[in-house]
């Protein structure tokens, strides 16, 4: 399995918010998490990455065989799994193309293997910023800084072409993106489907679904999967809302 | 029983010996005669500072008291060669550079001194050549307010650049003057003396470093004056990278003439206690300065600036921003101050002061202060105290960064508002590695 959850529960700040939840995701799989708002949905991707402050009191994580809740969040990233933001933080006064570099290598090293130097790097990463239609300008610039909505978005894109995780989770990557926007990116994180990459894609509403069509669609509630199927599930809850699955889940 | 002697540095006693340093061959500069004897008489009238002094009271000179510092009062140092100190040297440049170890100037480590039309660079001790009357007429001038130290240079100035860029010269290559300090059993005090004249029209750059060789114990006392003709342009760099055991004084006298502009980029990274007083006073209209400043306080390390602008007359400009880092039990000091007078309607003054604290051991002094007389201004200031932040620091580390080097980065990022003045010139690239290193030790 690339990712397997298994009975995970986590609290942020004494307040327990993941109930014991199950998950997994095979080798070049697509899956889909929706739920309202407030049912874990970020919480688990951040979990997943190794935020300080969210606390794993019961169950396990692990990608391709590997524990991550020992792992520090740099070496889970050096493993192969990468998290875009659902918004991306700015960095001032940190250039971009610098950043992009630092991690790139930083990741390489985790792994044992050479770090690319700086010309074969610009080759490498203006190959990728045509991927996901992003301007060049952008790579002089500061992290996100003074960024648009969407440009922060191509750029967590961006970076998911770059360092090739074995497992990308995209949280809430639709929001704030308007319709030409969100094509470009699901363009982009279609093009990086493979069957050596599972991605995860953590989403409130199924927009996003339209444009990356995912094998499995899970319903988070109440801090549980409640409810999992194909993307026709994404379908009915377009149709009728969470409200009686939360119920379910609730009762459950 | 055994008699010890009290080990410590006095002052006044120093300015009393009545013996000043010499020239190459022991001869003393006949011509900087009577400024010494005003330094010096003013050096006896002035106070030690201590806590009682406002000016000094979170900068105690404690240091002194604990050693006995030797005024160098003979150089130059020959015995220094290219191969001890070429690691200090910026790669790549044509920077006209002028080296000084411990206060003398060093001929055989100066490059590319090419002595151009309306440029002339002389150096206190005389060996460059007999300086002009042009410039033996504004030492010491600019330089109004002193304390102390101050007083003391001037009576005990070793050796130092005179720049004057005639009338509507531009100098294109940045002259660059290299301190590099070496620490003796006895711990040297060393007064570098520099005066920087550019008449009207003219435009140069000015690059001030201080650096050292080995990790010794060295107290230097600067004094710097810059005259700025109508039009003139100065860019002025200044990099303290002293060594961990060092002192550090510096004072900074700048006067601003008619429309004349002045870009200060001043960085302390270095030594164990560093004072900057930087007195900038405009005497023309319609001048403009920008003053920024990076200060790095690492644990046991206190570093201070004291900023004072001068609006005197209408229609200047001033942009001041220092910026600070604090780790482990490092204590920075800040004061920064603007004065604008009746008469300068129509000043606009923006003062600003963040600081970042890496450890909660550390200690910020800062004062900010506006002193407003004139009643058409537009001035400012404002003052931030803060911590890395942790979104920030997370999003770094899930991108494969580790803590140590997401930190350094952070750091660099928060330095680079001040850094980014002199971004693609071979010291930026210098202060940047060197922050990083201060911080955070990798690897």
């Amino acid at each position: 399995m690339m990712l397997s959850v298994k009975n995970l529960q986590a609290e942020v700040d004494g307040k327990e918010i993941l109930k014991g939840l199950d998950l997994e995701v095979g080798a070049g799989e697509v899956h889909a998490i929706m739920g309202p708002n407030g049912s874990g949905k970020s919480t688990l991707a951040h979990v997943l990455a190794g935020r300080d402050g969210y606390e794993v009191t019961q169950g396990s994580a692990s990608m391709d065989g590997t524990d991550l809740l020992e792992l520090e969040p740099e070496e889970r990233a050096a493993l192969g799994l990468f998290l875009a933001f659902q918004y991306p933080v700015e960095l001032p006064g940190v250039n971009n193309t610098h950043f992009l570099k630092e991690a790139y290598n930083a990741q390489r090293r985790g792994r044992g293997e050479s770090e690319l130097d700086s010309v074969s790097f610009l080759r490498l990463i203006r190959e990728k910023m045509e991927m996901v239609s992003m301007k060049p300008e952008l790579l002089k610039r500061p992290v996100n800084a003074g960024f648009s909505g969407g440009e922060k978005k191509r750029n967590e894109i961006l970076q998911m072409a770059l360092f090739e995780p074995k497992l990308a989770i995209l949280d809430e990557t639709d929001s704030g993106l308007d319709i030409d926007a969100l094509r470009t990116v699901s363009d982009g994180v279609n093009a990086l489907r493979s069957p050596a990459r599972s991605i995860v894609v953590v989403t409130h509403y199924q927009r996003l679904l339209d444009y990356i069509e995912p094998d499995h669609v899970h319903v988070l509630a109440g801090g549980r999967i409640v409810r999992s199927g194909d993307k026709t599930l994404a379908k009915e809850l377009e149709r009728r809302g969470y409200g009686w699955l939360s119920e379910q889940g609730e009762a459950a | 029983m055994s008699v010890v002697e009290a080990a410590g540095t006095d002052l006044h006693r120093i300015v009393a010996s009545g013996k000043w340093p010499a020239a190459a061959g022991k001869v003393p500069i006949e011509w900087l005669g009577a400024i010494r004897e005003r330094g010096a008489a003013l050096a006896s009238n002035l106070p030690i500072p201590d806590r009682k002094l406002e000016a000094w009271r979170y900068t105690p000179i404690g240091f002194l008291t604990k050693a006995l510092y030797q005024p160098v009062l003979e150089g130059p140092f020959d015995a220094v060669q290219v191969s001890d100190v070429d690691e200090l040297f910026l790669d790549g440049t044509d920077n006209i550079r002028l080296v000084f170890v411990n206060g003398y100037l060093a001929t055989a480590l100066c490059s590319n001194i090419v002595h151009a039309d309306g440029v002339e660079l002389r150096s206190l001790g005389g060996s460059m050549g007999e300086p002009s009357d042009e410039l033996r007429d504004k030492l010491d001038q600019v330089a109004d307010k002193r304390h102390v130290f101050a007083a003391l240079n001037s009576a005990l100035m070793s050796d130092g650049a005179l720049i004057h860029v005639s009338a509507n010269v531009t100098e294109k290559r940045p002259i660059e003057l290299l301190h590099i300090s070496l620490g003796l059993e006895q711990p040297p005090m060393c007064h570098p003396r520099h005066l920087i004249v550019l008449e009207s029209g003219a435009s140069a750059e000015v690059i001030e470093r201080y650096c050292a060789i080995g990790d010794g114990a060295y107290f230097n006392n600067a004094l710097i004056e810059v005259s700025l003709g109508a039009g003139s342009r100065l860019r002025h760099v200044r990099s303290q990278e002293e060594s961990a055991k060092a002192q550090h004084l510096s004072d900074l006298h700048v006067r601003l003439g008619t429309e004349s502009r002045y870009a200060l980029t001043s960085v302390a990274l270095g030594s164990a206690w560093s004072r900057t007083d930087i007195r900038v006073k405009f005497a023309g209209e319609g001048a403009h300065a920008e003053l920024d400043g990076l200060i790095l306080a690492r644990d046991r390390q206190l570093n201070d600036v004291h900023l004072s602008v001068h609006h005197d007359v209408p229609n200047c400009t001033s942009r001041e921003t220092f910026k600070g880092i604090l780790d482990g039990k490092g204590k920075l000091v800040f004061d920064g101050y603007i004065h604008v007078a009746q008469d300068a309607q129509k000043t606009d003054a923006v003062l600003a002061n963040d600081n970042l604290m890496l450890s909660r051991s550390a200690e910020v002094d800062t004062k900010p202060q506006l002193e407003i007389y004139a009643d058409d201004v537009k001035c400012s200031h404002g003052t931030t105290v803060g911590e890395l932040d942790q979104d920030m620091l997370f999003y770094l580390r899930s991108r494969g960064i580790p803590l140590a080097r997401a930190r350094q980065m952070l750091c660099q990022g928060f330095a680079e508002e001040v850094f980014g003045r002199i971004v693609g010139t071979p010291l930026y690239d210098r202060i940047r590695r060197l922050l990083a290193a201060r911080l955070y030790e990798t690897e």
